[in-house]
């Protein structure tokens, strides 16, 4: 069963980002967090397979815990998706070069994410 | 206007004529219950219902469109309907047909009646065997006046 | 795509509330920033992140106006925070124009009408963001204090987190004894992760001790190896108001159906209490007193039950309060007025319904405070006044009532004034005008204080309005005025709605329910006793005479025989009473109360409607209205003091 680490400060995001992703073939747990802390904290709690990642979040930006999850042996290879707003392009070239592994611009099509995440999770898998 | 997205209607009966509302606006269609008189209402409207939980106000559609008030039968229905976040039931000599009317079928109400545009016909529809009046709900709900009948 | 975004619309409306909320509180707080070199970061950055969080959710609905107007907001508090710009009363009095008209837009969205336009708002934005003063790029920092520094190293387990101590939480425990300075993620040896939180605060020896069985060690350290502040981003603001915590959103519509099932369990208990009732004499006396204790507990556990979900509906008046220091700030601006305001009781709770409901009529009573009650400086100054006057609001819960208070320390209404206006417009004026009369009057349809000039308590939304509401809620309203020292509102409101005793009385072949708290008295008369007197009916009660008012004959119910013995329930007391006289009163019930808020079926003396079980609808009386019935058609009530 794939953990899926959603990391939004929006719970609206959040709800929206799961119920995209909730009809992935062979299924997923969900966990949230809703800050960088949380994040790191639930990456260090259990396995996940896979985050999505927002930038803007209160505590810690989105690419400092890319930064820290990227610095860490065990979860260098955890495939990261950043959310990014519309017109951040600036975000997006850091992103990408902090190492995630792709990006969605919000608004984004549920389509899409779950194309790219199944996409992510079936490469990863042994 | 009809609901772009459905061309489902339910059809009624009042005095003759037949009239569609989308399926959308719909709550549910009932066997008349007692209808509990409301001193002082609007003369079209016969009093309140209770239904599934709510106080639902009764517009006798013959009432409304100006004919004489007829004894309720077993083909009387209590048509339970949602607009405008009002729930509101129309009391009608029968309701049984679901139809799909095609867009192209229906013609504005501009067409065929006169001038003075009685805006709670929201368009004609023609099949082959008859003539619907499509009615605008909100426009239906929205006055207090008796509509006279033509 | 749009049916995907419909289902989140809830969310997203919800959310947004909360990040209004958030910026209407820290406006006001940025108001008074204005002027200083630097506005407090906390302030600026909780604004920051309203604004970029609604931009954000507002993009995801693609409700593109406000992600636009958001983004500018957030644009201008970014500059304002980084100290390119200094924050001027202009620049506030943009934001708050530009967050009044988020707020339209997001209810323009929620009620599904067209969206707003904000182009002109954001071209007001634009021209004040990146060309103002730029201060010097000085970096925020938290003043030193004298408060100990020190550090915590929190780390995470699966099994704290199943107790709930998760790194929000220490977070929050920090926050509660001290200014966080830095929190950061650290990796020990061995690969694990720990949370290293730098604060300066003084917590208790014992917390600290009770900590560490929470994971958390913390212990004090030397001034000089604390880390610079982080600029600009307090890392204790911020996430915990969102984040996943110890609430649960919930619908209100879900709430609204869990209401509406325990009544159906009220009447469905009664209907069992009745036919239990029936059986008494059948059943042997020791397994009788079983089954009566029974009915008692479920009696008393429904009651327990409805409490409890009603009292997950409660929200604090201070909703609605906190929307006036905006409207009167505006309002005293324009007639330029010196006005304060003083908000207690705010924390009081009420049925989130009635708030919604009230908000409109306190906000039209404060309006006209300002406007009419309250003096210009000049005049106040002259008549011995402080100059700046003020509007008061007071909240309180006494048992099942709520009572809300406006009062403002004004010119007093004057009576004379009311009277003419009352006379021109054709109202009934009785010969003694006390407050209630006068309330009364000002409340009528068709009395209005609106000048052509007057726009800003205009708006069609005048006292009648008012008092329709609040009675409607099953509330009422009292009026005390006294000329030079001012106005007082005083609005008593249910606590919850939708369950009440009720008295069934027959008039004619129809049942109807009176609520009981309406009824003084229950009295049975006999029919010869009614005496006509000037177009009306009277009766001796308590050694007094009082109007009577036949129900048969306001409810257009015919009767069918005359009756010599009727029934009747007294509403009012004193020189008030007022007889309201029915075939039969058949018992007693608690009912729940169903709205009849449907303009077709709104009348006059129906104040909703009911069920009694067998799935007929029954009307609930308005017997206070009903009992105006006798004012009306019978003149000035019985003792009367002729005025000079």
């Amino acid at each position: 069963m794939n953990q899926i680490l959603i990391v939004d400060d929006s719970p609206t995001i959040r709800r929206m980002v799961k119920a995209s992703l909730a009809a992935l073939s062979g299924g997923c747990e969900f966990v949230e967090a809703a800050s960088g802390l949380e994040a790191i904290e639930r990456l260090a709690i259990g396995p996940v397979e896979l985050m999505v990642l927002d930038l803007n979040m209160p505590d810690m930006h989105g690419l400092e815990v890319l930064g820290f999850v990227r610095s860490h042996s065990k979860y260098r290879q955890v495939p990261v998706i950043i959310l990014t707003t519309r017109g951040d392009e600036a975000s997006r070239v850091a992103a990408l070069e902090a190492g995630a592994t792709a990006y969605m611009t919000k608004p984004f099509a549920p389509g899409s994410l779950a194309t790219k995440a199944r996409e992510l999770l079936e490469a990863a898998a042994p | 206007m009809s609901d772009q997205r459905s061309d489902q209607y339910i059809l009624f009966t009042v005095a003759g004529t037949t009239y569609a509302v989308p399926s959308s606006q719909i709550a549910h269609v009932d066997l008349v219950d007692e209808i509990t008189r409301v001193p002082n209402a609007a003369p079209f409207v016969d009093g309140v219902v209770f239904s599934r939980g709510q106080i639902i106000p009764a517009i006798n559609m013959r009432a409304r469109f100006g004919f004489e008030r007829a004894p309720i039968d077993l083909r009387t229905r209590f048509l339970v309907v949602n607009t405008g976040g009002r729930s509101v039931g129309l009391l009608v000599d029968a309701c049984r047909e679901f139809l799909r009317i095609d867009p192209s079928a229906i013609h504005p109400p501009t067409d065929v009646l006169g001038g003075s545009g009685e805006s709670y016909v929201a368009g004609i529809a023609t099949t082959s065997s008859r003539m619907i009046v499509i009615l605008n709900l909100d426009q239906l709900l929205a006055s207090n006046d008796p509509i006279l009948a033509a | 795509m749009t049916e995907f975004l419909d289902t989140f619309l809830d969310d997203y409306f919800a959310e947004c509330d909360e990040h209004l909320t958030a910026v209407r509180r820290t406006l006001l707080a940025l108001e008074s920033s204005v002027g200083q070199p630097r506005p407090d970061p906390a302030v600026t950055e909780e604004l920051f992140r309203a604004f970029h969080s609604l931009k954000g959710i507002a993009g995801m609905v693609e409700h593109r106006e406000i992600e636009l107007l958001a983004h500018e907001m957030e644009t201008y508090l970014r500059a304002v925070r980084e100290g390119d710009v200094r924050l001027t009363t202009a620049g506030v009095d943009t934001l708050i124009d530009a967050a009044r008209l988020l707020e339209h837009a997001i209810a323009a969205r929620r009620n599904r009408q067209p969206p707003v336009d904000v182009e002109s708002l954001v071209l007001e934005l634009r021209q004040i963001a990146p060309a103002g003063d730029s201060a010097p790029g000085a970096v925020a920092v938290a003043p030193p204090t004298d408060a100990g520094s020190w550090q915590c190293l929190f780390t995470p387990s699966a099994e704290l987190i199943a107790r709930g101590v998760n790194v929000d939480m220490v977070r929050a425990r920090l926050r509660a004894v001290g200014e966080i300075v830095s929190a950061a993620p650290v990796v020990g040896e061995g690969g694990g992760i720990a949370f290293r939180f730098v604060f300066q605060g003084e917590p208790a020896a014992a917390d600290v001790e009770a900590w560490r069985a929470d994971g958390m060690v913390c212990s004090r350290v030397e001034q000089e190896t604390v880390p610079a502040a982080v600029p600009a981003v307090p890392a204790d603001r911020g996430a915990s108001t969102l984040s996943s915590g110890h609430y649960v959103r919930v619908d209100l519509a879900r709430l609204d159906d869990l209401m509406r099932m325990i009544g159906d369990l009220v009447i469905r208990r009664a209907r069992l209490g009745d036919a239990v009732a029936r059986v008494e004499s059948h059943v042997p006396s020791s397994d009788w007193r079983a089954i009566q204790e029974n009915t008692s507990a479920l009696e008393r556990q429904l009651r327990e039950l409805r409490d409890g979900v009603m009292r997950v509906r409660l929200v604090p008046v201070g909703e609605i309060f906190r929307r006036v220091p905006f409207v009167v700030r505006d309002l005293a601006r324009e007639t330029g007025k010196r006005v304060a305001v003083d908000i207690s009781g705010q924390t009081t709770e009420i049925d989130k319904f009635l708030v919604e409901r009230m908000l409109d009529p306190v906000l039209h009573v404060v309006r006209n405070a300002v406007s009419h009650g309250l003096e210009t400086v000049e005049e106040r100054v002259a008549a011995g006044k402080a100059p700046e006057g003020t509007i008061t609001l007071a909240a309180s819960a006494a048992g099942e009532i709520v009572t809300i208070q406006i009062a403002d320390d004004g010119r007093g209404i004057d009576v004379d004034r009311v009277i003419a206006r009352a006379r021109v417009a054709g109202l009934p004026v009785p010969a003694h005008v006390d407050e209630a009369a006068l309330l009364e009057l000002i409340s009528s349809p068709g009395f209005s204080t609106r000048d052509a000039s007057d726009r800003v308590s205009g708006r069609g939304f005048g006292m009648a309005v008012v008092r329709t509401t609040v009675q409607d809620l099953g509330g009422s309203m009292r009026l005390a005025s006294a000329p030079g020292q001012g106005t007082r509102f005083t609005f008593e409101l249910p606590l919850t709605l939708a369950i009440t005793d009720a008295l069934l009385a027959r008039v004619g072949t129809q049942t109807f329910a009176v609520p009981q708290a309406a009824v003084r008295e229950v009295i049975e008369l006999d029919a010869a006793s009614i005496q006509a007197l000037e177009g009306g009916e009277i009766i001796q009660y308590r050694a007094a005479p009082a109007p009577v008012v036949r129900l048969s004959g306001v409810l257009g119910i015919p009767v069918p025989a005359a009756q010599e013995r009727l029934h009747a329930f007294v509403v009012g007391a004193g020189a008030g009473a007022v007889v309201l006289v029915v075939d039969r009163i058949v018992g007693q019930r608690e009912i729940v109360v169903r709205s009849t808020s449907d303009p077709l079926i709104r009348v006059d003396g129906i104040a909703g409607a009911t069920d009694l079980g067998d799935g007929r609808a029954v009307l609930i009386l308005d017997a206070v209205a009903l009992a105006r019935h006798a004012r009306g058609g019978w003149g000035a009530a019985p003792r009367v003091r002729e005025t000079a």
